[in-house]
């Protein structure tokens, strides 16, 4: 199964800055992710610092090797009370996730976690841990087993306590108006993604206020369970001509989402296939090569100068006024989930030609960087093969 | 007379080697030789590769292999061949 994880989040009005943080992280050698949502003391830069650090120090903690209950409690036992309020300079949510469905949950101080499974709210048991130090300070242990399909929804109290005192809603939207809004979310779209259902979840939040602004920093996180998102990227022509043929057959008779970066590349699948690549338009587009068409390909574009203009919107963001080949390549990407790479090792003499006006990177190079990137940044399972 | 077909290639090399200053032909071809030639652009014509000394950005006219294509070269050889009756 895929862990499909995002977090939508809006600053209390008038703040510059969140006073909740997420944060996650996916480790494909272990198939697990762990996610944390901590939510500061007040709000603005204070509280961002104090988030921030609570969630930081939980996945550093549990990346140490530390079990997700011990780091937790150490957290609650250390974390300082506010010497004005009384109250913990953050409360927080941790969620380590298999993607064979096991999860365990430690909550402290959020508002409890929404499980959805088939449509209904599932009220997992829950084990108590008080804190040795705090008496008013407990954490809520969960170990649940989770199946296709199923979803956690986290919430920052900025999503449960909207409208708070407002005539229509004197105690807020509370945790009772939350579930309504997602079931009703999730029985419109029943495949709606983490990204959508998060962003909803923050929207119906705000307009729960009468004026529609914020009056507390509002996140949710949601994790569902899903099949993955596949896609098969080929580039560049396999280093042993004879096997073009058999490279060709596996990319095309792949169910993935598909697409092709580079001209060599193209003419190769579309003479093994022998189905004919169209290039329409041979007027540049964003300073690249325009894409083509080729039946059963989902795009297909020149190779090297538009994988690195790729890497570069990846890392500095898209923010030029022509959607060009890259941008297209880059929203092929971040809408999958498993992104594969069959990268042909065969070079082009021509590209290392001393004549050329720029330079032109190396593919496998290319390729290394755009991967860590869309593993680091964009928390996809990305798999390159060199063939 | 079949019409006389032009490939611009849009691979790497020719791109950068100024394959990006032929887009004109686009417009310039149907401008002066109307339907009689029909401009597309080709993924590679995979010349680049073959050659010891690359001489890109290609163009092919008809048959014809034009090397180090420019604008004026390319409308210079279809000139030639519409008037010689080729292809």
């Amino acid at each position: 199964m895929f862990i499909d994880i995002n977090c939508a989040q809006e600053k209390k009005y008038n703040q510059n800055t969140y006073g909740d943080y997420f944060l996650s992280r996916r480790y494909p050698d272990t198939g697990t992710l762990i996610a944390v949502l901590s939510d500061g003391l007040g709000s603005g830069i204070k509280a961002n610092i104090l988030a921030t650090m609570t969630a930081t120090m939980l996945l550093k903690f549990v990346e140490a090797g530390a079990d997700i209950k011990t780091a937790c409690e150490v957290i609650m036992n250390s974390l300082p009370v506010c010497q004005v309020r009384k109250i913990s300079y953050s409360t927080f949510s941790v969620a380590h996730c298999s993607e064979d469905g096991e999860v365990r949950i430690v909550e402290e101080g959020n508002p409890q976690f929404v499980y959805i499974s088939d449509g209904v709210v599932v009220e997992p048991e829950f084990t108590v841990i008080d804190s040795d130090t705090f008496k008013n300070r407990h954490m809520h242990i969960y170990k649940l087993q989770l199946k296709l399909g199923d979803r956690l929804i986290f919430c920052s109290d900025g999503v449960t306590q909207a409208g708070l005192g407002s005539p229509d809603l004197k105690l807020g939207l509370r945790r009772s108006g939350l579930i309504k809004y997602l079931l009703e979310k999730i029985k419109e779209n029943p495949d709606v993604s983490s990204s959508e259902l998060s962003k909803f979840v923050v929207r119906a939040a705000l307009n729960t206020e009468p004026d529609r602004k914020a009056k507390d920093d509002t996140s949710c996180c949601v994790i569902y369970y899903r099949e993955p998102r596949r896609a098969l990227i080929f580039t560049g022509p396999p280093y042993h001509q004879e096997k073009d043929s058999e490279y060709a057959h596996e990319f095309f008779n792949s169910k993935a989402k598909k697409a092709i970066c580079g001209g060599t590349t193209a003419n190769l699948i579309s003479r093994e296939l022998n189905i004919p690549v169209r290039c329409n338009n041979v007027r540049s587009v964003g300073k690249l090569p325009a894409v083509s068409q080729m039946d059963g390909v989902d795009l297909v574009t020149e190779g090297i100068l538009t994988l690195t203009k790729t890497v570069e919107y990846l890392e500095n963001g898209f923010n030029e006024s022509e959607k060009n080949a890259a941008y297209d390549l880059m929203q092929f990407l971040l809408s999958s989930d498993c992104i594969e790479f069959m990268v042909g090792a065969k070079l082009n003499q021509a590209h290392y030609d001393p004549n050329l006006p720029i330079e032109i990177e190396i593919r496998k190079n290319i390729i290394k960087k755009m991967a860590k990137i869309l593993e680091d940044k964009y928390i996809k399972r990305v798999t390159v093969r060199y063939i | 007379m079949s019409k006389l077909t032009v490939k611009i290639c849009m691979g790497t090399t020719c791109f950068v080697m100024g394959a990006s200053d032929l887009q004109d032909l686009q417009e310039l071809i149907p401008e002066r030789f109307g339907d009689d030639v029909e401009v597309t652009g080709v993924t590679c014509l995979d010349y680049c590769s073959s050659c010891s000394e690359s001489q890109a950005p290609y163009v092919m006219v008809g048959e014809e292999v034009v090397n180090k294509a420019t604008v004026e070269k390319v409308m210079e050889i279809i000139d030639g061949k519409l008037k010689n009756g080729q292809e």
